[in-house]
């Protein structure tokens, strides 16, 4: 979990939405809180939105049924993701993950994972097209420098790979 | 908890710390609620040997001798988990 004491270039450090939980999340969960720094600048669009190519990427833990649920009761935490073909169904979807509430998940995925809107926009013309996949993960990890030097790694080289423009990224 | 503070613990004997780590995992957070977790992950353990049903003791034995302990030790979270969830009183926010 990350938190900043100053606005950076892509406005942390801003009012929290929940103010107390930053608080709370230290108080339950000791040392879990980190402090970031050396914060990546926001890359300028390069081209009309329009024409460029949409990945995302969520800690949902939204994955394609079938596929090795992620591991929800590690002590400290999963770190790897899964590649959910942005061209799935809903119906073709389930969530692995202990630490959000998922009953409005359950009755409308896209609350959490927008993908039939994505579909829409790509379908529209709005933004120029999706990723083959879009990558998701859980959130409970323990370890922020594994997580960091792993997960987010391999997930940047594989957004990388399929040819991303601009990527979508939303915490659950 | 950061892994860090864990290892900390760990590397101290602080037992306290670590279990206040497992009861707030099991509790999503609330100690309190993790210990009555890991009790009730225990009470379904222990119901359905009341009557001594056969159960595959050859598996059992040779999962504990052949399995490194980092596998059962995950294995034994998966199984609090299991129990827990068979209890039919499901407290977590999300799903295995």
């Amino acid at each position: 979990m990350t938190a900043t004491s100053e606005p950076g270039p892509m406005g942390e450090g801003r009012q929290q939405l929940r103010p107390g939980l930053w608080a709370t999340v230290n108080e339950r969960y000791p040392g879990s809180m980190i402090t970031k720094r050396d914060l990546v600048p926001l890359a300028p669009l390069g081209k009309p939105l329009s024409e460029c190519r949409l990945t995302f990427v969520s800690t949902s833990g939204v994955q394609a049924k079938g596929s090795v649920p992620f591991d929800t009761v590690h002590p400290v935490g999963d770190y790897s993701f899964r590649r959910v073909p942005s061209a799935s169904r809903v119906d073709e979807l389930e969530i692995h993950q202990l630490k959000y509430p998922t009953a409005d998940a359950h009755r409308d995925l896209n609350v959490i994972f927008p993908i039939e809107r994505l579909q829409e926009l790509a379908a529209e013309g709005v933004i120029g097209g999706l990723t083959e996949h879009f990558f998701t993960f859980i959130g409970y990890n323990m370890d922020p420098e594994r997580l960091e030097r792993t997960l987010a790694e391999d997930i940047a080289a594989a957004v990388s790979d399929e040819g991303a423009d601009i990527a979508l990224a939303a915490p659950a | 908890m950061s892994l860090q503070y864990l290892k900390e613990a760990a590397a101290a004997g602080d037992g306290e710390k670590l279990i206040r780590y497992v009861r707030l995992h099991f509790g999503d957070g609330s100690e309190d609620a993790g210990r009555r977790e890991i009790d009730k992950g225990w009470i379904q353990a222990l119901l359905p040997l009341l009557d001594v049903p056969s159960t595959d003791r050859a598996f059992i034995l040779e999962t504990l001798r052949t399995r490194d302990t980092a596998t059962l030790a995950h294995l034994y979270f998966h199984l609090h988990f299991h129990f827990v969830q068979r209890s039919g009183e499901w407290i977590h926010d999300g799903d295995l």
